[in-house]
């Protein structure tokens, strides 16, 4: 097949920085990373990109396609060239460029090392067998474990255009990846460490990352999980994490989101006054209720049998982050359902 | 779009450089491992685990080497599926080896294979359990007992974070992208290792006390291969330039279960988990070749009985079919969700509706450098690890999931071994003479303007492997495959580099990668013609289609010499197993 393809090239030795149009012959089966290769081949060997295992395997060929973070080896073009398009392929967002596809990847591995990613079982001397552990005592933490570090997650994070210090997604997948496994026992120092500026409660639940993430791990799931173990450890000197628990409060109570509560029970009174200004005019776009006495919903007691039912599932925590309709499936339910 | 400021690589490690100023060395090291897959990252470890100061070199992440795509999972006498013992494992990979294998390095290897798979447990490994909380393990290939552990189909990724896990938590050096060129001997002994920096450009000389090489297989020596952009054989060629020899280089394994076209594996997992292998009329052909064990027969037996039923015109467009539809979908959505995923994107196929196009692919080196028990290789402070070695646990066949549990026994030893004889010696000299003799011949190939680009040569090199030297081989295709790399050898001469930047330069390290390959297919067919018999991956149908125990149990050994492979024999270490006729 014809393929046609744009890409954005950066020379770094004369800084030159160009949209280059290309025409090749490609096999039906060719993935994008196989059309880069021909182009490499047969037009221009100077183009460059990473790759190796060209099975979605080695993380190494993250790039954007119309700018959409994607795994080249992934990519299978024939849909594409039927479909007549001119994909444009440039370097991943957020990670400096060295050469046309290629990232320097240091700023992201640097964040990863600040989650301390390793195991801490709290002993250095290897015992005779392997820990015990059910496979569904395993299970929360089995999506974390099949990232590959491509860098598809942060090259799209919101959070991380704006604070280029964030966390980031690939990082704080891998802090859960060791919140969550039951031979950790470094969990609380973790969670206070992942609390810190930058960290948990910055990310702005954009969702990007579990969307562009191509294998699946839905770092914003991990991130839920870890701010869910934070609460459920009393680690709540976040904002963030303040906001959350007033969320569920307010729900609990009175069945509503009471938003005019939300920044003094949240950012304490002195912050309230100063934002006062900011919720009038917020009020006379009719964006909030005006701060008469707390109103009950009609039906709180939905909201009530929501709580009571996490609760008594033991929910609590990481547990209690389900998200999408395949982990929602997940929940159970009383077999007595009463419709809730 | 920011564009880098990343500063030159200015490690401390490199300051010490004004410190040795007789010495032409970026930086100094008592143990320099070139390669950072399993093998690479477990020598790394324990040689850091001993006191020595450690340093890690890889043309790529060390995440990314294809140690991350391994499957199937990791031998070890565990015990946990079914009464099983070290001593029954090795009997399994003797067998399993068509008695090539030396037997007091597989002794070792599956003595040692539980605990080691035990620490990497305790490191984090996630392992998939058992009822009860254990390490499960799956049926594979040719084993007497389900004794293969395994982490759901991502058993090589996992071990390979995990590995990485330890590297940073110890925070060792690692040269990343860092693509090595050339050994330096100096003295008799290795010193040295000279690479090109593919970040910033240019040589760096780094010197060390002991050099272990754990640069992987060489798979892109074949069309049709599982192997990595990455498998091209390097450190085998480098250690074969300083007149290492090279073991056993006619073993190639092909794997049964390779996607069509691209070679992509299929796991072996999936016929442990009682997948069928059917040819064009729908038959289970394995009945005709391994009755008993059937799909579970050894890859060398199954991939001749593929090649055969192709080969006679029951293969349907050069392929047979793995039939995985009556595993029911939940299983395999839960047990084989990657060889899904990895079907349906690269074959257009979901094997819970149609069966997986197969063909028998370039997988597995068993041949390599030669070492002993403890890695170390005929040079004084060379050591090698894992698939780029041969010590050899494999043979003429390997088993599936030994390579994994070599990489992490064998690795461990090396590191050991390399780490003792470092910090028992003391000095590193490196003349300057040879950092610019290096950069004069890298010139010369930089500074050529006119001439073949090297991706003919590549091709035609793997097309022609795949025909003459594949799963089976005749005396004149191999005499016609010699031919063809001397001629290929020679075009190489004339190479000519399109990319002369010094920024992530790939065009470069892929040329110089194609270099090395060529010399090792030329050390294949050398040894391919010398072993007149049938025995594990090498099938001569035609002329000696039986195994010869009088006169061919005994390594092949390949040095360099003028220019050309030179063949030599060594014998077979035998502790208690006497070759049997191998049925499945
Ligand atoms: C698809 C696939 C599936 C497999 N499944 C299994 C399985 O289930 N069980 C099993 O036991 N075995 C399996 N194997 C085999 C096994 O994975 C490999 O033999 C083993 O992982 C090799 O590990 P290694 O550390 O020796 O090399 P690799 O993991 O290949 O690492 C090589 C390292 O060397 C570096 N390197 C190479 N050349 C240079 C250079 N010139 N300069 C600097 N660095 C260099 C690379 O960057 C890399 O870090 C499989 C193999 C494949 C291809
Ligand atoms: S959800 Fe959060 S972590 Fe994910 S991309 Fe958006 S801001 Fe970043
Ligand atoms: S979370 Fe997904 S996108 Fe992010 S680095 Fe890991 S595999 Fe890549
Ligand atoms: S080349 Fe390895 S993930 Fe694409």
């Amino acid at each position: 097949m014809d393929v046609a393809l744009k890409i954005w090239r950066f020379d770094p030795e004369t800084g030159e920085r160009a949209l280059k149009h290309y025409n090749v012959e490609a096999p039906e089966w060719a993935c994008l990373l196989d059309v880069l290769d021909i182009v490499k081949d047969q037009v221009d060997g100077t183009l460059g990109f990473r790759k190796s295992c060209r099975m979605m395997i080695c993380g190494s060929c993250g790039m954007r396609m119309d700018g959409r973070a994607i795994l080249a080896c992934k990519e299978r073009m024939k849909p594409i060239v039927e479909r007549g398009h001119v994909p444009v392929i440039s370097a991943m967002g957020n990670m400096p460029v060295l050469k046309d596809l290629v990232v320097d990847m240091t700023p992201f591995w640097t964040k990863i090392r600040r989650m301390k990613p390793w195991l801490d079982t709290g002993y250095e001397e290897i015992p005779e067998r392997e820990f015990r552990h059910t496979q569904e005592e395993m299970n929360p933490i089995h999506k974390e474990s099949l990232c590959i570090m491509c860098g598809c997650c942060v090259s799209e994070c919101n959070s991380m255009e704006s604070d280029p210090e964030f966390f980031g997604p690939a990082a704080l997948a891998k802090g859960f990846r060791f919140v969550g496994d039951p031979r950790e026992r470094a969990q609380v120092e973790r969670l206070e460490s992942y609390n810190d500026e930058h960290g948990i409660w910055d990310c702005t639940r954009c969702y990007f990352c579990n969307e562009r993430c191509p294998k699946g791990v839905d770092p914003r799931d991990a991130i839920a999980k870890l701010g869910a173990e934070s609460i459920k450890e009393g680690i709540d000197r976040d904002l963030g994490a303040k906001h959350a628990k007033w969320f569920v409060h307010s729900a609990k109570t009175t069945g509503w989101l009471r938003e005019t509560e939300l920044v003094p029970k949240t950012q304490g009174v002195v912050s309230a006054i100063k934002q006062t200004k900011f919720a009038i005019s917020l009020a006379k776009h009719g964006k909030v209720p005006p701060p008469v006495p707390p109103h009950v919903a009609d039906r709180v007691q939905e909201a009530r049998g929501l709580h009571e039912l996490v609760h008594s599932q033991g929910r609590a925590g990481a547990a209690g982050i389900v998200q999408g309709e395949k982990a929602l499936s997940r929940i159970e339910h009383p077999s007595d359902g009463d419709g809730a | 779009m920011t564009t880098s400021s990343r500063p030159a690589l200015a490690f401390d490690a490199f300051r010490k450089a004004d410190q040795i100023a007789s010495l032409l060395v970026e930086a100094q090291h008592d143990v320099l491992i070139v390669g950072a897959g399993l093998a690479g990252m477990r020598a790394a470890i324990e040689a850091h685990d001993a006191g020595a100061d450690v340093a890690l070199i890889s043309k790529i992440h060390p995440v990314r080497s294809h140690s991350g795509a391994a499957e199937g999972g990791i031998n070890a006498a565990l015990g946990n599926a079914s009464e099983d013992d070290p001593e029954k494992h090795a009997y399994d990979t003797v067998k399993g080896s068509d008695y090539l294998g030396d037997q007091d390095a597989i002794e070792v290897l599956c003595e040692e294979a539980p605990a080691d798979v035990y620490q990497l447990e305790h490191w984090g490994a996630v392992f998939s359990r058992t009822e009860d909380g254990r390490i499960a393990q799956r049926p594979f290939g040719a084993a007497g007992e389900p004794r293969t552990a395994y982490a759901a189909d991502i058993t090589g990724h996992v071990l390979v974070h995990v590995l990485y896990e330890q590297i940073m938590k110890r925070d060792l050096q690692v040269y990343e992208e860092f693509f090595a060129w050339q050994l330096v001997e100096n003295e008799g002994r290795c010193q040295a290792v000279i690479s090109w920096d593919l970040v910033n450009g240019g040589l760096k000389t780094i010197g060390a006390k002991t050099v272990i090489i754990a640069t992987g297989g060489a798979g892109r020596l074949y069309q049709g291969t599982t192997n990595a952009y990455a498998c091209t054989g390097d450190g085998m060629t480098m250690a074969l330039r300083l007149g290492v020899p090279l073991k056993d280089m006619e073993m190639m394994q092909f794997h049964p279960t390779t996607l069509s076209p691209t070679g992509v594996l299929i796991t072996e997992g999936c016929r442990g988990e009682g997948a069928y292998l059917l040819n064009a009329e729908g038959e289970r052909f394995l009945k005709r070749y391994a009755p008993n064990a059937m799909e579970l027969a050894s890859r060398d037996v199954i991939s001749r009985a593929e090649q055969t039923e192709i080969d006679e015109g029951r293969g349907i467009d050069g392929n047979v079919l793995l039939d995985l539809r009556h595993l029911g979908a939940e299983r395999i959505i839960e047990r084989l969700h990657g060889t899904r995923e990895l079907s349906m994107v690269f074959a257009g196929v979901d094997p819970i509706h149609d069966p997986i196009p197969v063909r028998p692919g370039a997988h597995y080196h068993m041949g390599g450098v030669e070492t002993d028990l403890w890695g170390k290789t005929s040079l004084e402070g060379l050591y090698a690890a894992g698939e780029v070695a041969c010590v050899s646990v494999h043979g003429a066949n390997r088993l599936g999931g030994n390579a994994l549990m070599e990489t992490i026994t064998y690795g461990k030893r090396a590191g050991k071994a390399a780490a003792e004889w470092a910090l028992s010696h003391t000095t590193v000299t490196v003349p300057e003479s040879l950092q610019a003799d290096a950069e004069r011949e890298l010139g010369t190939l930089l500074d050529r303007t006119a001439g073949e680009r090297p991706h003919g040569i590549r091709d035609e090199m793997a097309q022609t492997m795949h025909e003459n030297f594949g799963v089976f081989r005749r005396e004149d295709r191999m005499k016609r495959q010699g031919e063809i790399v001397a001629g290929l050898r020679e075009r190489y001469e004339g190479v000519v580099v399109d990319d002369k930047g010094q920024i992530f330069n790939n065009d470069l390290t892929q040329a110089l990668e194609l270099g090395f390959l060529l010399e090792l297919a030329a050390c294949m067919v050398e040894a391919g013609l010398a072993r007149k018999e049938s025995r594990g991956a090498h099938a001569r149908p035609d002329d000696y289609p039986e195994r010869d125990d009088k006169n061919f149990l005994k390594h092949t050994l390949v040095s360099w010499r003028d220019d050309g492979p030179e063949l030599s024999w060594e014998p077979v270490r035998m502790t208690k197993w006497q070759p049997q006729e191998r049925t499945y």
